[in-house]
């Protein structure tokens, strides 16, 4: 399967960055780090872990996301390999996707290991493994998903920088969605709330991954939301990857 | 063959856009969807616009939960840092701020709580503190139960230790000794009657002879301090009227200043002071 | 005999610069390459040669114009499963070894386990780096890369091969290796289509040729034809005689020992020279007529234009 050569080569590369392993150091650190930091506090010493575990993975998943998934199309347009890859019986649309999961797949191991070490340390602190905090991991895998598919969206047609710097905005957007829910509760009805109530269903709402919160404190999670949260990310991700299909269908490699 | 070969490059971008749209209708869709689904909103978490609290909600991206323990951690630390004169001046506000954050963190209102009353000997900050704490909590008893002793043991506020208990009761899990707390608040605070009526109540639902017995040790001084009442009042128009005390219990209900020789709940005397005019038990009532 | 390749009023334009300033690469390239032959496509530096080979691959979008590869339009990915490309400075990635890049193309191609490590072997072999199939790309040196290059050109037994200056940089010995591969392509059936800046091998080996000059073609035909079989001039070299007994006949390159080079515009009077030397009792060194070849007609036409 072509696509699969693609996430066969991509897997291969992103492996090999460097920055990949930094990230990984920081986040092991910081996840660690939480059972120093649990000793500081008074009180409920595994919340502390949880927490910061959680967001380890969470904040060093999207930067690695974000970090190798600008720079994975870019590499192959600025180093022209890509003239030898396209002159293949390729469709373009086959190169977006294997790019995508060469790199979606990279990730996956990643926050495997990342959670053995949260899940390691959380067990040695209570003893058990709650399937919660699997289900909360699940998700952050999701939202990672996403953000990769939009840092291969704007690594197709701009440099890692830029590219960068917009898969970052789309993230701090995504997370402050309810930001303009509350707007629209204050707005008068007219053509200023209707283009409001569009924005904010048409920007992306991270928060829809984000059960860290009910996780740590043992709260219920609504069972319908497992799925139409699933459903989202996926439909996200797949207009995402629409977008940087058609982007990349319409290229000149110069 | 050119014209079927860009037809077709155009067909196929066509059938991306479309692609492209029923995606994007499916995701406006699903997050509709998604924000029906009502998740379990900390609740107390925009009410009032508290511009700090507020503010940092916002700047923290998803990680509330972490910026709350941080924030947390450090107040541990600049509150055991005795060196720091003016660190209470914004205690309220400094937990507030972790309680917005992370309104189902329950060590901090309790820790906060504490500084306020020990450290900081300021109750109003740790009422506001607690009142936040069972606002975002309503199914954690401890946050009435401390505010009630605060009020009890600190203020002295009877009513409101009583108001406190009462709220702790209605809590499920509430341990059962606040009920006789509240009824001792009432009494403390000088509604006789009630107090009686609510001793007798527990005296009637005590699941046990232990709880039995204090509530009717209770009921016993109830009783006597409603007695010792009338007859000081008694005894207090006698002596108006006759220049002196009564020399006994007996005289008094002679006189019609009593309407009967009270006993007490056990059935004995008091014992009655002529010189003073007040009557004393037999026994202490925590001692029968 | 179908063609290969057909283009038809090719035109491209590109937009560079901040401030979008237009250049027209390609004004509109008609030229067919018939099956079964070696094509050369020559043209001095940026009248563009490589803008032709990727729109040909579908790199670039065209402006107007079609291209046909064996009749099917070139936009679809079909049209490049019989199609092997070597692009002008091999671009691969260089982390992975020659084996492991040539499995990895061979995967693109759909083809199957036993077929692909079979074709493998044969052709590192052929290209000649058998001992180097173990090493990672970027260990290897401007040669190697560019056998490995032409390994992965033909890893799908390409009917039609492009090749985009696949004599550059490589010594001579290696040169000749690759005019012996390009020709026994055309053995093989196959068509060969390539740009060069060596135009003797161009001669050497094509059958058809098409000179590209700022953005058009110039001239387009059989090699035969294009180069005449005139002679411009004869080069005789001889000894024991001084150079001033040629004044009238030819014109003295140069005087070494006893020995003068000269060169003889006049056909008929090389007669007159030999005769000159037999007379005077001087010898023939050597005697070569210069016919006109490519690079004449090729200087003669790009300064034209």
């Amino acid at each position: 399967m072509k696509i699969g050569a693609i996430a066969g080569i991509t897997f291969k590369e992103a492996k090999r960055d460097r920055i990949l392993y930094l990230l990984f150091f920081f986040a092991a650190l910081g996840i660690g780090g939480a059972r120093v930091l649990a000793i500081l506090t008074v009180g409920d010493r595994v919340k502390i872990i949880k927490d910061v575990g959680l967001a380890s993975i969470s904040l060093f998943g999207v930067l690695m996301a974000i970090l190798i998934g600008t720079g994975l199309v870019y590499k192959e347009i600025d180093k022209k390999t890509i003239f030898t890859l396209l002159s293949k019986p390729l469709h373009r649309a086959e190169f977006i996707l294997g790019k995508f999961l060469g790199l979606v797949l990279t990730l996956f191991v990643m926050t495997l290991f990342m959670s053995l070490i949260f899940l390691a340390i959380v067990f040695a602190h209570t003893l058990k493994i709650e399937g919660t905090l699997l289900v909360a991991v699940g998700y952050i895998f999701l939202e990672l998903v996403l953000v990769t598919a939009v840092a291969i969206l704007f690594s197709s047609f701009s440099t890692p920088i830029l590219s960068s710097l917009f898969a970052l905005a789309f993230y701090l957007i995504g997370h402050l969605s309810w930001g303009l829910e509350l707007i629209l509760k204050k707005m008068a009805p007219g053509a200023g709330k209707t283009l409001v109530r569009f924005l904010y269903t048409v920007l992306p709402d991270l928060e829809n991954f984000n059960f860290r919160t009910e996780v740590v404190h043992g709260l219920p999670i609504p069972p319908g939301i497992y799925l139409s949260s699933f459903l989202y990310g996926v439909c996200y991700t797949a207009f995402i990857l629409g977008l940087a299909v058609l982007v990349f269908r319409r290229r000149d490699f110069i | 063959m050119a014209k079927t070969s860009s037809a077709k490059k155009s067909s196929t971008t066509l059938l991306l856009v479309v692609f492209l749209m029923a995606a994007a209708a499916a995701f406006m869709a699903l997050k509709a969807a998604t924000d029906r689904v009502s998740r379990e909103k900390l609740p107390g978490s925009s009410i009032i616009y508290i511009p700090s609290g507020k503010f940092l909600k916002y700047a923290t991206f998803g990680y509330r939960a972490v910026a709350a323990d941080a924030i947390y951690l450090w107040a541990i630390q600049y509150y055991s840092t005795p060196t720091i004169d003016d660190r209470f001046d914004h205690l309220d506000h400094i937990f507030a701020i972790i309680n917005e954050l992370d309104p189902r963190y329950q060590d901090p209102y309790e820790v906060g709580a504490l500084i306020a009353v020990q450290e900081a000997r300021n109750p109003a900050a740790a009422f506001s503190i607690l009142d936040r704490g069972a606002a975002n909590n309503p199914d954690q008893w401890v946050y009435p139960f401390n505010a009630g002793h605060v009020a009890l043991m600190t203020l002295k506020d009877y009513p409101l230790a009583e108001k406190y208990f009462e709220q702790c009761m209605k809590i499920p899990g509430a341990p059962e000794f606040v009920e006789r707390l509240r009824a001792n608040a009432i009494f403390k605070k000088g509604d006789l009657r009630t107090s009686w009526e609510t001793w007798l109540e527990i005296y009637k639902k005590a699941p046990d002879e232990r709880t039995k017995k204090i509530a009717s040790n209770h009921l016993y001084n109830v009783k006597a301090t409603i007695d010792a009442a009338a007859v000081d009042d008694a005894a207090a128009k006698y002596r108006e009227r006759f220049g002196r005390p009564p020399s006994d219990l007996e005289t008094l209900f002679r006189t019609g200043f009593l309407r009967e020789v009270p006993k007490d709940m056990d059935g004995q005397d008091y014992l009655y002071d002529p010189a003073t005019g007040k009557v004393k038990t037999v026994t202490s009532p925590w001692r029968r | 005999m179908a063609d290969a390749i057909r283009i038809d009023n090719l035109q491209k334009k590109f937009r560079l610069g901040f401030i979008p300033k237009t250049r027209q690469i390609l004004k509109g390239i008609t030229f067919s390459v018939r099956e079964g032959e070696i094509f050369g496509y020559l043209g001095p530096n940026g009248a563009g040669k490589t803008t032709t080979i990727k729109c040909l691959l579908g790199l670039i979008r065209p402006d107007a114009g079609t291209i046909e590869i064996f009749g099917r339009s070139h936009f679809s990915p079909r049209s490049r499963q019989t199609l092997g490309f070597l692009p002008e400075n091999p671009y691969f990635y260089d982390y992975l070894t020659a084996t492991e890049f040539l499995a990895f193309t061979a995967d693109l191609f759909g083809l199957g386990r036993v077929e692909k490590e079979e074709r493998i072997a044969r052709l590192l072999k052929l290209v000649g780096l058998e001992r180097a199939a173990g090493l990672p790309l970027r260990k290897f040196s401007r040669g190697m890369l560019q056998r490995a290059g032409l390994a992965q050109a033909l890893i799908n037994d390409p009917k039609l091969v492009i090749l985009d200056e696949p004599l550059g940089g490589m010594d001579p010995i290696g040169r000749k290796e690759i005019r012996d591969i390009i020709v026994r392509f055309k053995d093989e059936g196959k068509t060969v289509f390539f740009t060069s800046h060596i135009l003797q091998d161009i001669e050497m080996i094509c059958d058809r040729v098409a000179i590209i000059v700022g953005g058009r073609i110039v001239k387009e035909g059989a090699l035969r034809d294009l180069v005449s079989e005139r002679i411009l001039f004869t080069e005789v070299t001889v000894s024991g005689l001084s150079p001033d007994a040629f004044r009238d006949l030819g014109e003295s390159i140069s005087a070494q020992g006893d020995r003068v080079l000269l060169k003889v515009y006049d056909e008929s009077k090389v007669d007159a020279v030999l005769d000159l030397v037999h007379g005077q009792k001087g010898r023939l060194v050597s005697l070569s007529p210069r016919t006109e070849t490519l690079e004449d007609i090729f200087v003669e036409t790009v300064t034209r234009t």
